[in-house]
């Protein structure tokens, strides 16, 4: 997996891309979601549309980068998941977790405030 | 792909690192396309393979590069069945069986969601746990394509 960030005014927009799968990957988007909570930056968006399969493990790191956004008082969404995560979501009922949006761009606009 | 009157089987062999689990990917996501499967079944033999190729390496082998991971492709007439094959100690079956990841009391568990998503998305899930630990995934193709 690949991670890169940039910030959109208040926000922050971390894309990922390859395979989430746990590993090394969980590190990374730990450091990122620290990085950005402790600049005060509590709007994060993670972006997936890049990432072409997730396993059990890389779940748990969206998960758990939901909780520590959460937490935090922030807000976490989720940005261009394909159908092929979308499937693993329904299944799971983490669709009912995870706020989604067809785009960066659209998941930047659902921030209140 | 034409009718076939007999099973083949295609093997597979890698070490126990997680990147190695892409190239699982392609091969079970190709068959399972080769095979006509739609593509959102293909997606769930890929993602289900990968779950049982998980679980190999981070449960069964503790991510020990020298042991291998054994994965067995069967396609037949009617089904493809996927054994995903390590040399661990297996697992309590029944114990992992009775957790359901969906309950609201365990939605935000970072742990525990391979297997059911393999039972979620395969037709059939067995495993048979002795010499190592084998997980025996079954797909089913529809009359129509057979």
């Amino acid at each position: 997996m690949k991670a890169s960030m940039r910030t959109e005014g208040d926000a922050a927009v971390i894309a990922l891309s390859g395979q989430l799968m746990g590993g090394p990957d969980a590190e990374a988007v730990r450091q990122l979601i620290r990085e950005n909570l402790e600049a005060g930056r509590r709007k994060i968006v993670i972006d997936i549309g890049d990432i072409s399969w997730v396993n059990s493990t890389g779940l748990g790191i969206l998960i758990a980068s939901h909780l520590t956004v959460t937490n935090a008082g922030g807000c976490l969404k989720l940005s261009r998941v394909s159908h092929r995560i979308s499937q693993i979501f329904m299944v799971t009922k983490l669709h009912t977790v995870f706020e989604t949006y067809d785009s960066v761009e659209q998941a930047l606009r659902g921030f209140v405030g | 792909m034409a009718e076939e009157s007999r099973s083949s089987r295609i093997f597979l062999t890698i070490p126990s690192r997680l990147e190695w689990l892409d190239l699982v990917d392609k091969i079970a996501s190709g068959i399972a396309i080769q095979m006509a499967f739609s593509q959102e079944e293909a997606d769930g033999v890929a993602n289900s393979v990968l779950e049982a190729g998980t679980n190999a390496i981070q449960h069964g082998h503790r991510y020990d590069p020298e042991l291998p991971v054994e994965i067995i492709f069967e396609i037949s007439a009617d089904a493809l069945r996927v054994r995903v094959h390590d040399e661990g100690r297996g697992f309590d079956a029944d114990r992992v069986l009775r957790v359901d990841p969906t309950d609201p009391q365990c939605l935000l568990a970072q742990r525990g969601r391979g297997i059911f998503i393999m039972r979620s998305l395969m037709d059939e899930v067995a495993f048979e746990i002795g010499h190592g630990c084998t997980a025996i995934l079954t797909k089913y193709r529809s009359k129509a394509i057979r």
